[in-house]
């Protein structure tokens, strides 16, 4: 199929773009190896052909799509800015369609409170996976009131094109207000559950990232500050936003909850 | 060759490392995250050469090798980049990742503990830089060679200081400890004279 799109202009467009080469050469894909470089070096190990995802869990109709289902969604190109729990950001254009509107053909029930995100597991093809760095395969959680928001973008191109592998082929999620490793990337399987999911950041070291990993320059992550941040081609840093500068959208669904605690 | 050629020679030798990473900042070739890549090229540096510096001993018991030079040359010029090679680390930390700023690296070190780890094996190394020379040696005596065991201390440390900083992937830091290990037991036996 085509690949088409139209930009939305709601998102942010004033803001600078990060140069391309460094958002398609420098990321963290520890599926495809742990060092920034490894991704898009071994990008050929992550095989696409025929994706599907399947939306499964506490929901009236469970579904499997297949990236041409997906695809027909109305694709949006929104400018987000991205910020890596290491300290790094950048400003790049994402193509896709809110979340929500794929959650909506599965009608999620009552009792759906959380999503989890499974990403691709392919131990025989993907280099990173046989370590076990992590417990394969990579998953995510959002509660259903953060996966419901406007802002959160199953995602399936970037930069005019389709998803490059290194970023997460053929379809990931982008959640702007959080660190980076909330967006899973290359996702199988979405799950409406009633219990909060274990990601596997969480599971790995769970007093480092937590559950929510809101950006936050007021909480550290224990060995760094989150205060400041490093555009991606800058020697410099500059100050982190509170909620990634999404405050506005995001900040009523936090309401009351006490931001050190739930990290 | 006069010993003096040998050693300008040797310690140009030990600045290659310095000299591709200013190439590749002045010709923007470091990537998409610049510092990151200064810091992590200078303490790889840092280390390595840590490790080739306990390396002399172990060698010269077991091979008795014919130097280039005299071997405790080898071993100061070794150390010494060792030491450069920490000082651009810690320059490039506290200028692009600390804005220059006191304050702000100060309350870093005291949050953060593979910093202050770092900064302690850093502090610990100046004077060993600086007691280097045979003028120094002449004078502390016995202690010079008492002072000069802190390297063992300090490459711990250094390895530390990496291992804490990964987020999941330890295998580098666990194979750099594993070779301090090695020449660590190295110096607990009388080892065999193998040439």
């Amino acid at each position: 199929a085509d690949f088409n799109f139209a930009p939305n202009s709601n998102f942010r467009p004033d803001l600078k773009l990060t140069d391309p080469e460094h958002a398609l050469n420098y990321n963290n894909f520890y599926e495809l190896g742990t060092d920034k470089s490894d991704p898009p070096r071994y990008a050929d190990s992550l095989k696409t052909d025929n994706w599907q995802v399947r939306v499964e869990g506490l929901c009236a109709k469970p579904q499997t799509f297949d990236m041409d289902d997906l695809l027909a969604f109305d694709q949006e190109e929104r400018i987000y800015r991205f910020r890596c729990v290491e300290g790094w950001s950048m400003v790049v254009p994402w193509i896709g369609f809110p979340l929500s509107k794929l959650l909506d053909k599965v009608e999620p029930t009552s009792q759906a409170k959380y999503v989890e995100f499974i990403s691709i597991l392919d131990r025989e093809n993907l280099p990173g996976q046989r370590f076990n760095i992590l417990d394969w395969p990579y998953r995510e959680g959002l509660r259903i009131d953060e996966a419901m928001h406007p802002l959160t973008l199953m995602t399936t191109g970037l930069y005019g094109k389709e998803l490059q592998n290194q970023n997460g082929a053929p379809i990931r999620l982008i959640v702007p207000w959080k660190y980076g490793f909330k967006s899973a990337k290359s996702i199988v399987t979405i799950r409406l559950t009633d219990k909060q999911p274990v990601s596997s950041w969480e599971q790995a070291a769970p007093d480092e990232y937590g559950f929510y990993s809101n950006v936050n320059p007021n909480v550290s992550h224990p060995r760094w500050s989150q205060a400041k941040e490093r555009p991606l081609g800058s020697f410099f840093k500059k100050k982190t936003l509170m909620f990634n500068g999404y405050a506005e959208d995001v900040a009523d669904l936090y309401k009351g909850m006490d931001l050190k605690k739930y990290y | 060759m006069p010993l003096a050629i040998k050693l300008i020679l040797f310690s140009l030798i030990c600045a290659i490392p310095a000299g591709l990473l200013s190439f590749n900042l002045l010709t923007d070739n470091l990537g998409a995250n610049p510092v990151e890549a200064l810091e992590h090229t200078t303490g790889d540096w840092a280390i390595y050469f840590l490790l080739l510096t306990l390396s002399i001993t172990p060698i010269q018991q077991m091979f008795a090798p014919k130097w280039f030079m005299p071997m405790h040359l080898v071993r100061r010029v070794l150390g010494l980049s060792a030491l450069a090679y920490a000082l651009i680390h810690l320059a490039v930390y506290f200028v692009f990742d600390m804005s220059a700023d006191i304050n702000e690296t100060l309350t870093d070190i005291a949050e953060r503990p593979f910093i202050l780890i770092g900064m302690t094996a850093l502090l610990l190394l100046i004077p060993l830089g600086i007691t280097s020379t045979q003028g120094w040696q002449r004078r502390l005596k016995r202690n010079w060679q008492r002072l000069h065991k802190l390297v063992y201390t300090i490459t711990f440390l250094g390895i530390l200081h990496y291992a804490l900083l990964v987020k999941a992937d330890l295998f580098l830091p666990l194979l750099y400890m594993t070779l301090f290990g090695i020449l660590m037991l190295m110096r607990q036996f009388k080892l065999p004279r193998l040439r």
